[in-house]
């Protein structure tokens, strides 16, 4: 009872400490709700509005008399103009290449799109080309998108021209048509074009007639918002594991706070073992984690909409993140003389430890990352907050219990660890 | 230990590597009297007392608290003391009320039991109508106040109060002598430590004067003060630094001690009215101006200082 | 003087505090080698292109050796053969992330794509991450090339099967594989290309071609984000120590003493401004100079470019911290301010991730925030290669912030 009495006064107190409260809830999230707010949180049905990619295009091609009307340069300008497209570039037309560079270098548009003279004879006919994207070096998204539509017009070009050139001078090499290469061409090309453009009809309907693509991930109807919204969740469960640890730092500090303040001392002069007052110490720290923890998933699931996995494994990650996040925190302040030393240690360890724990989590929105990603993931395993990590996201990504029971059980063990040292500890200090 | 002795103090030792804060003291509290550890800071009273409240582990020796021992009966000894440590320990962000009811059940009480305790302390302080506001914005008063009621909650048998009226203004002095009375006066047994004779005087059935962990003189008053028989203090200032008066007066007779202490000499002789004039002729002769005399008669400062050779406020 | 003296006095209490000195320093760099470190694909400089598992089941067909060089050839992904292993572990290794995608030639795949039949690569990716998308697509043009190489090869094949002379079903076959073979290794050199260019580091405006064909983009320096974003974060977290002083000059007193002095108000907090500034200072000078010497972050290029925006960025954040430590009244009150300005400074300026990736009105509102602008000031030299010119702008604006801060600073402490 009496350890009861202790833990809900410890908790009482905590409850009512600006300070804690700012860390338990506010700032972790303050942090999700600013990249929710960052995603396009409030873009609405509309889902994430992401900026145009402000585009210079200039273009420079010249098709000779030979080729008609036709203009390959053309033809990409009106592809970056189009409507379908309007959403994702805002293009406008540089009267040159020095001028569409300056404007980048301005930070006026993102990628200037230099079309070269020779584009559409390269195309059609012979010689190579190559269209320039000079790019605003710190940008890589809208550059991204911008090399993606055009490289596929290249491509389609390329294609067509590799198609043509190749058939025709394997045939001719045979013997075939040696006479009418100029026909055999024209033949080609159009039995090409034909095929190209099918398969980017099917392409517009929505079919794949290439790959069968099989996604490991829970992606949404549109890929952009569910890559959004795991960039949150992502984001979510790192905010609540990296500050579930400084609260239990902040909590279990108050060993050493209470005995500055000589209320830990006077606690020894009554009746009430020394084990009953550890006891209760502890189990306010326990007891503050898990609410925070329980507080912080549900606000998440209401507001921005994060999906946590399955309630028994759930539940289970939520135990493993309680008793590891704990027992650390005890374990650290066992280590300090007095409160002047949790400010460095604190901050600092607490920091590093969490930082590096979830590290991973910022290599979600990365493009380049799968590499990046192992790295990350090997280093966070160093830190018990990268464990916590490890399991709660596992359960994210729905698995089971079976799933989640190693990253639990070496939460739970090193939890035991950290607890063991820690008691040991101050009862020899408290002896 | 006879039926009256609440606390027996036997040959208690603590040290901390080579420093000895306590060496060997030995005393008994009797049952329902308020007695006084006295003796300057550093002198060991408060290590005494924290071995006696099971907070530090005697290096040697016992003491045995309404017959637990600290060694074989800690909790024992705990449920029969209250503590009221020197420097004031409260929940500053709990309120009067709430201090006082988590106290109470760490005292053990329970349910009506200790709602109606904490109503009574509250009153005791004289902090019932400020029992919801947060301690932390008390007054310094305010809070010795609750620190002593925390200490009452559970009706202990023995009151062990450590230095309670240091830094104090002295309207509050006086409030906790007269309530530290009112309590001895309703049966239960005080164990005081002070520095301050006109205290541990006012308060105590029995006296303990400490000095570098030793207990040197231990008695009621009167016996204590018979240490320096009828010795008069005579406290003097003297125009201008003189080896050779102070030497003329150690040889003067009726001269027993002197000392100097902050620009004033103290000395304890058989009787001022007839050693007094023979100083003066001194010192004239020494071409020396006695600036100004105090004359006190025997105390526990006088016992002190002819104890160790130093003021009780050294 | 007596502002000097002040000043002094506060660094000398900051500087004995050794612990929090290095916490100061340590702090940032350790976070910039980090996410430098993770950003830069560390575990495979050679080649920096995404991992894809390659899982032919289609036993070593003429198709699985064309779209592995193909694969081989993107600018995008790189192929990893994978043996024998299930769809289930192959599965694994892209949820595990060891693996951006995978892509499975299933058995009879060149069999039915000759015959006309229809015939598709499997592909396992999470779509839900930046790195399947990219690896998706990075398939999906190898597959197209592939495809288109086999349309080109059946094309010809059938034009020379139609041609006068009978060859025989073997010569046929010959004919159309050879035709398939060439026109993937055109591909290699194809005869249109994008090529990628930006400014390097050095003369404004200046354009050195990276590269041809193939993205080179990759090459400039991770370490261009993640430098100046720590080192702003870092200095508004440093913060703390300063308001801490202030708060506990109040606390003892000591505030209240010196206003009994004939140092005047605007002297007393021009003297804590300036100890700020100083510790702000070193700060970033020894971050810069670790960042130019370890990481090859090049700010001294532009030398006058860089003292500005350290300047002013020194500045605005001395101004922050003296207005945080005017209004926090205990220890604790000061840290909860500082930390919460840093993470939404931090957040909101583009230091944790670049603004581009965020939304419209996210970046309107962050280019609210003086950290956007110092983000964009320090990018523009050590990223985009610009001058002093560049910088004018958001110099000015922190300055301005610099000013703003300040006043409210010295009239909240007229009520003191």
């Amino acid at each position: 009872m009496k350890l009861l009495d202790i833990a809900i006064k410890d908790l009482l107190r905590s409850f009512r400490s600006a300070f804690a409260l700012v860390f338990m809830f506010v700032i972790p999230l303050l942090t999700v709700g600013l990249f929710y707010f960052a995603f396009g949180g409030l873009g609405g049905d509309d889902g994430f509005d992401l900026a145009a990619t402000k585009v210079q295009v200039v273009n420079l091609d010249e098709p000779g008399s030979e080729y008609g009307d036709f203009s390959a340069g053309h033809m990409l300008v009106d592809l970056l103009e189009s409507e379908n497209l309007s959403g994702l570039l805002e293009v406008s037309e540089a009267s040159g290449p020095a001028r569409a560079r300056a404007a980048v270098d301005a930070q006026e548009a993102a990628v200037a799109v230099i079309i070269p003279a020779d584009f559409t004879g390269a195309a059609l006919g012979a010689g190579s080309a190559a269209v320039e994207l000079y790019q605003d070096p710190t940008l890589t998204l809208g550059p991204g998108i911008v090399k993606s539509f055009v490289s596929q017009i290249v491509d389609g070009f390329a294609g067509a021209k590799i198609a043509t050139g190749v058939a025709v001078e394997q045939l001719v090499e045979q013997g075939v048509s040696a006479s009418d290469a100029e026909a055999l061409k024209q033949e080609i090309n159009l039995a090409y074009g034909q095929w190209a453009t099918e398969l980017g009809e099917a392409h517009q309907d929505g079919a794949n007639p290439l790959l069968d693509v099989q996604s490991t991930g829970d992606a949404g109807e549109e890929g952009t918002e569910s890559l959004t919204q795991k960039i949150l969740s992502t984001t979510m469960v790192g905010m609540m594991i990296f500050y579930a640890f400084f609260t239990a730092a902040n909590a279990s500090e108050s060993i050493l706070r209470e005995e500055e303040a000589g209320t830990l001392p006077r606690l020894f002069t009554t009746p009430t073992p020394q084990s009953t007052i550890l006891g209760g110490k502890l189990l306010a720290v326990f007891v503050t984690i898990l609410v925070q923890v329980i507080v912080l998933v549900v606000i998440a699931a209401l507001a921005f909409g994060v999906a946590w996995g399955a309630p028994l494994p759930l539940a289970l990650a939520t135990l493993g993140l309680v008793v590891l996040a704990s027992s650390f925190g005890v374990f650290l302040t066992s280590l300090l003389k007095n409160t002047k030393q949790t400010g460095i240690v604190f901050g600092g360890v607490m920091t590093v430890t969490g930082m590096v724990g979830i590290s991973s989590v910022f290599t979600a929105s990365v493009p380049a990352a799968s590499d990046a990603s192992q790295v990350a993931h090997t280093l966070s395993l160093l830190m018990p907050q990268g464990w916590a990590l490890h399991g709660w996201r596992v359960v994210m990504d729905g698995g089971g219990v079976s799933d989640v029971l190693v990253p639990l059980a070496v939460m739970l063990a090193l939890g035991a660890g950290f607890f063991v040292i820690g008691v040991l500890r101050f009862r020899k200090r408290f002896a | 230990m006879s039926t009256d002795t609440a606390i027996r103090v036997q040959e208690l030792h603590k040290n901390y590597g080579d420093v000895y804060a306590v060496r060997g003291i030995s005393f008994d509290v009797h049952a329902g009297e308020i007695f006084s550890l006295l003796g300057p800071n550093g002198a060991g009273k408060t290590t005494t007392i924290s071995m006696v409240s099971c907070l530090l582990e005697p290096t040697q020796g016992d003491v045995s608290v309404v017959g637990h021992s600290i060694r074989r009966d800690p909790m024992g000894v705990k449920a029969a003391i209250g503590v009221v440590p020197q420097e004031i320990a409260l929940y500053e962000d709990l309120s009067a009320r709430e201090n006082l009811t988590f106290w109470g059940k760490m005292y053990g009480l329970r349910g009506s039991a200790l709602r109606q305790r904490v109503n009574q302390v509250l009153e005791i302080t004289g902090l019932a109508e400020r029992q919801k506001g947060r301690t932390g914005k008390f007054s310094g008063g305010m809070k010795r106040r609750l620190n002593i009621g925390i200490a009452l909650l559970h009706r202990p048998q023995i009151l062990i109060m450590d230095e309670p009226t240091v830094g104090i203004d002295p309207q509050s002095r006086r409030n906790i002598l007269d309530s530290v009375k009112e309590m001895n006066r309703q049966g239960t047994t005080i164990l005081y430590t002070t520095h301050y004779m006109e205290e541990a005087q006012e308060l105590s059935d029995h006296i303990a004067i400490m000095d570098h962990g030793e207990l040197i003189a231990y008695g009621t008053h009167d016996e204590l003060v018979e240490i320096v028989g009828e010795m008069d203090r005579i406290t003097l200032m003297i125009s201008a630094e003189s080896a050779s008066v102070m030497e003329r007066w150690r040889t003067t007779d009726g001269v027993h001690q002197i000392t100097a202490e902050d620009g004033t000499l103290n000395l304890l002789v058989d009787d001022s009215n007839v050693v007094l004039p023979r100083l003066f002729e001194s010192a004239t002769q020494a071409g020396t101006r006695i600036t100004s005399v105090e004359i006190q008669e025997p105390n526990l400062e006088a016992v002190f200082l002819h104890l160790t050779g130093r003021a009780l406020r050294d | 003087m007596r502002v000097i003296d002040l000043a002094l006095k506060d660094l000398m209490q900051t500087v004995r505090d050794w612990k929090a000195a290095t916490f100061l320093l340590a702090m940032p760099i350790a976070f910039t080698l980090l996410f430098g470190a993770i950003f830069s694909g560390v575990g495979n400089e050679d080649d920096p292109r995404l991992p894809v598992g390659f899982l032919d089941r289609d036993g070593g067909s003429v198709l699985s050796v064309h779209l592995s060089d193909l694969l081989n050839a993107s600018d995008a992904v790189r192929p990893v053969a994978l043996e024998d292993e299930d769809l289930a572990e192959v599965k694994r290794k892209v949820s595990d992330e060891e693996l951006a995608g995978a892509v499975v030639i299933p058995a009879g795949y060149t069999e039915r794509v000759l015959a006309g039949e229809e015939a598709r690569l499997t592909v396992i990716v999470n779509e839900a991450s930046a790195a399947g998308t990219t690896a998706r697509n990075g398939i999906q043009v190898a597959a197209t090339r592939l495809r288109g190489a086999v349309q080109t090869a059946q094309l010809a094949a059938q034009r020379y099967e139609r041609s006068s002379e009978a060859r025989g079903v073997s010569a046929d076959e010959a004919f159309l594989l050879e035709t398939l073979g060439k026109v993937v290794d055109a591909w290699e050199e194809p005869p249109l290309t994008v090529s990628v260019t930006h400014s390097a580091a050095g003369d404004q405006g200046e354009a050195s071609e990276i590269g041809t064909s193939e993205d080179d983009a990759g090459e400039s320096n991770v370490f261009t984000q993640s430098s100046p974003a720590m080192m702003i974060q870092f200095s508004i977290a440093g913060l703390i120590g300063s308001a801490e002083l202030l708060v506990l000059e109040r606390k003892s007193r000591t505030m209240q003493r010196l206003l009994t002095t004939s140092i005047s108000r605007l002297g007393i907090i021009f003297g804590h401004f300036l100890a700020i500034l100083i510790l702000i200072l070193v700060q970033f000078a020894l971050l810069i100079g670790f960042a130019q010497l370890v990481l090859g972050v090049d700010y001294m290029a532009e030398p006058l470019a860089t003292l500005l925006m350290l300047g002013a960025n020194a500045l605005w954040t001395a101004s922050l911290g003296l207005l945080v430590g005017v209004l926090a009244k205990t220890e604790e009150q000061a840290v909860m301010y500082a930390m919460i300005l840093m993470f939404v400074l931090s957040a909101l300026g583009g230091a944790w991730m670049p603004l581009e990736t965020t939304s419209q009105t996210f970046q309107t509102i962050g280019h609210l925030m003086p950290t956007a602008w110092a983000m964009d000031g320090f990018k523009n030299i050590v990223a985009r290669g610009l001058g002093l010119s560049a910088v004018m702008l958001p110099a000015g604006v922190l300055l301005a912030y610099a000013g703003v801060l300040f006043a409210l600073a010295l009239w909240r402490f007229r009520f003191e």
